[in-house]
């Protein structure tokens, strides 16, 4: 049990959160799965469909404010000292935040006339997790430290947020050529969400002032709530056979969640033949919690300024004791957990997507001995913006990117980002196509591997796709 | 190309990937030493009374007692992460007459196991700790009833126009000490 307790604090304080930031697939045409960055982009393919379960594996991780070796680092600093120090250097928006992605499937191919196959279709359907945690400041302080030598201190309830979920997405993509300078697309979707917990909208505060009566007054105002869908049935059910919980949560994959609707939209445009300009929007969308809810709430207010134990309000003929009992009703109902079946919504945390890419170093003659297969530039170059909406603040990355197309089949992409995680990624993707099969490898932060325990975050994406290329025919 | 050489190159990159990203030696088993030591301070009891509250028509009350019962200190976490508590009082007794208040912890089988008595000299201020370590800890932490004893020691006597309060106000402060390794 109290092994459980520090495991416990550790994970609220290092909970895990992510970024969710593809800058190395986004805008990589060669790949079908940068459609789903941008479902308006360049389309160098009639079809594909990926290899199921292996078209799209994604992780990322991230930490800001501290990191694993800060804290585990086996050297000869104290355990404590080091944990000190990180809770410390930390502020309430630091965070931790994990994001994994599956496809389990996915296909997509050109239609329109016959001539000119200008319009794409392409639909899938993928696994997500996503979790983020804030670092709960004035919390761990107060677990540190107390309240003796912060009299006055507004310990602030809100700094607990913390959302995690796990949900299965359905999409079917559109995507149009309008001519030879821009290309738009849309993605509806339709998530089915397997496991939904979130608390981020607590409000209130506790602290400790000089009081009148006595020495001190210690203000209790909170407002707290966790709210949760998917895991009641779990908890509370009989059955004790893991396979039985498979089941269900295989039916939650495919539509028996609770459901939710969104869409991507984006577009290319061509300034000119070198210069391009792209940009899409992401996961506007919701999910509507109606089924396995179960909500927990600790709200109330409560001024505690100690017990007059001899002289109970005079003239009540309340003895102390009634008195105390009152009051410790008083505290009781204060921190009763409310448990609710409300029904909620939850938003998709939406995503910003935008570039402008430069191509240049024309192939040379002798050096095509591949098909004329696209704008024939060698090199690009460019500048990545990536935006998502969190539940604090949003985070932003800008990303500076190297694109080659090394030989017949070989591109690489090399990229530079600084976002809240670090000033120093390094990413590197490649794609290589050998016959009609595709596969892709990119991972990030490559300057922290040499230690990976001290990164800041890493993100590693990878697939195979079976494509069916242009000119072919 | 067939699936298989796929296959091949898809773990050569994987273990190339793994190969070159490394550590730095770190102890995870460090989490067991997780130990914390808040200080938490609470208002604990209070009372401001005139002099005349000690008449009962026209006679001096000598005594006021009451209790209250707790189920704070036995509480398991107190017992297994309270490492010393100590009260504090603050008295400002502005009446002609000395007052002490005496309190009393009971356990549950209502055996005395503590007691200690705060003074008021009369016209006077002063502030008392009672600082509970060692076996005087352990007393607290089996603590389920506390009794309070105000008197009024033999002085001049009081009437109605006696001048005066007397006032006292506390807190305690309690030092925990929270981690795997007790």
């Amino acid at each position: 049990m109290k092994r459980k307790i520090s495991t416990l604090v550790i994970l609220v304080f290092w909970g895990v959160a992510l970024s969710q930031n593809k800058q190395i697939l986004y805008g990589f045409s060669e790949i079908p799965q940068s459609l789903l960055l941008n479902p308006g982009g360049k389309i160098k393919n009639k079809g594909y469909f990926g290899i199921p379960l292996l078209s799209h594996v994604h992780f990322d991780a991230g930490i800001t404010g501290t990191t694993l070796y800060n804290i585990f680092a086996d050297n000869n600093t104290d355990f404590n000292t080091k944990l000190r120090h990180a809770v410390y250097g930390m502020n309430s928006n630091d965070l931790i935040s994990f994001n994994q992605q599956l496809e389990i499937f996915s296909a997509g191919f050109a239609f329109g006339k016959r001539y000119e196959k200008n319009e794409y279709l392409s639909f899938g359907l993928y696994e997500e997790l996503d979790i983020i945690n804030y670092f709960p400041k004035d919390y761990a302080v107060l677990a540190l430290e107390g309240n003796r030598n912060n009299i006055n201190r507004v310990f602030d309830a809100s700094d607990i947020n913390t959302s995690a979920e796990v949900i299965s997405v359905f999409h079917v993509g559109y995507n149009k050529k309008v001519n030879d300078r821009f290309t738009y697309g849309v993605r509806g979707k339709i998530y089915s969400s397997i496991i939904n917990v979130n608390s981020t909208k607590n409000k209130g505060r506790f602290v400790t002032v000089r009081g009148n009566d006595n020495i001190y007054d210690h203000i209790f105002d909170l407002d707290l709530e966790l709210r949760t869908s998917g895991i009641a049935s779990f908890i509370n059910d009989e059955n004790s056979e893991f396979s039985n919980d498979i089941k269900a949560l295989r039916k939650r994959v495919l539509f028996g969640g609770n459901l939710g609707l969104g869409f991507d939209v984006g577009f290319t445009y061509h300034m000119t033949d070198q210069w391009t300009f792209d940009a899409s929007l992401l996961d506007i969308g919701f999910i509507s919690h109606t089924k396995d809810i179960e909500n927990y709430a600790v709200q109330g207010k409560y001024t505690f300024e100690g017990i007059n134990p001899i002289f109970t309000e005079s003239g009540s003929g309340q003895t102390a004791d009634e008195y105390w009992s009152e009051i410790e009703e008083d505290f009781e109902d204060l921190f009763t957990v409310d448990t609710t079946t409300t029904k909620f919504t939850t938003w998709r945390p939406v995503k910003l997507n935008a570039s402008l890419n430069y191509a240049f170093g024309k192939k040379l003659e002798e050096d095509c001995n591949c098909v004329q297969n696209d704008e024939g530039y060698l090199n690009a170059v460019g500048l990545q913006l990536f935006g998502i909406n969190r539940p604090k603040l949003p985070q932003l990355a800008l990303t500076a990117y190297y694109y080659r197309r090394l030989f017949k089949g070989l591109r690489i992409k090399g990229t530079y980002t600084i976002d809240s995680y670090s000033f120093n990624n390094v990413g590197l993707g490649i794609s290589a196509h050998i016959g009609r099969v595709n596969f892709y490898f990119m991972a990030d932060n490559f300057l922290d591997y040499k230690n990976i325990y001290n990164a800041d975050g890493v993100s590693l994406q990878l697939g195979f796709n079976y494509i069916f290329n242009k000119n072919e025919d | 190309m067939n699936y298989k050489t796929f296959k091949r190159l898809y773990f050569q990159i994987l273990l190339v990937f793994i190969a070159t990203s490394c550590t730095k030696p770190v102890d995870f088993e460090q989490a067991k030493d997780f130990e914390i030591t808040p200080v938490i301070e609470s208002s604990l009891i209070f009372f401001d009374e005139p002099a005349n509250q000690f008449l009962d028509n026209g006679s001096e009350i000598r005594v006021v007692q009451d209790f209250v019962l707790v189920s704070f200190f036995d509480d398991e976490f107190i017992v297994d992460n309270l490492i010393k508590a100590e009260f504090l009082f603050e008295v400002e007794n502005s009446i002609h007459r000395n007052f002490e208040l005496q309190i009393d912890l009971f356990d549950d089988s209502n055996q005395l196991q503590h007691t200690f008595t705060v003074s008021a000299q009369a016209s006077s201020e002063g502030d008392f700790i009672e600082t509970f370590e060692g076996t005087k800890l352990q007393a607290l932490k089996s603590t389920t009833a506390i009794v309070f004893t105000l008197r009024m020691l033999p002085g001049v006597p009081i009437n109605q126009d006696t001048l005066g309060n007397i006032q006292l106000q506390s807190s305690a402060v309690f030092y925990f000490k929270i981690g795997d390794t007790q």
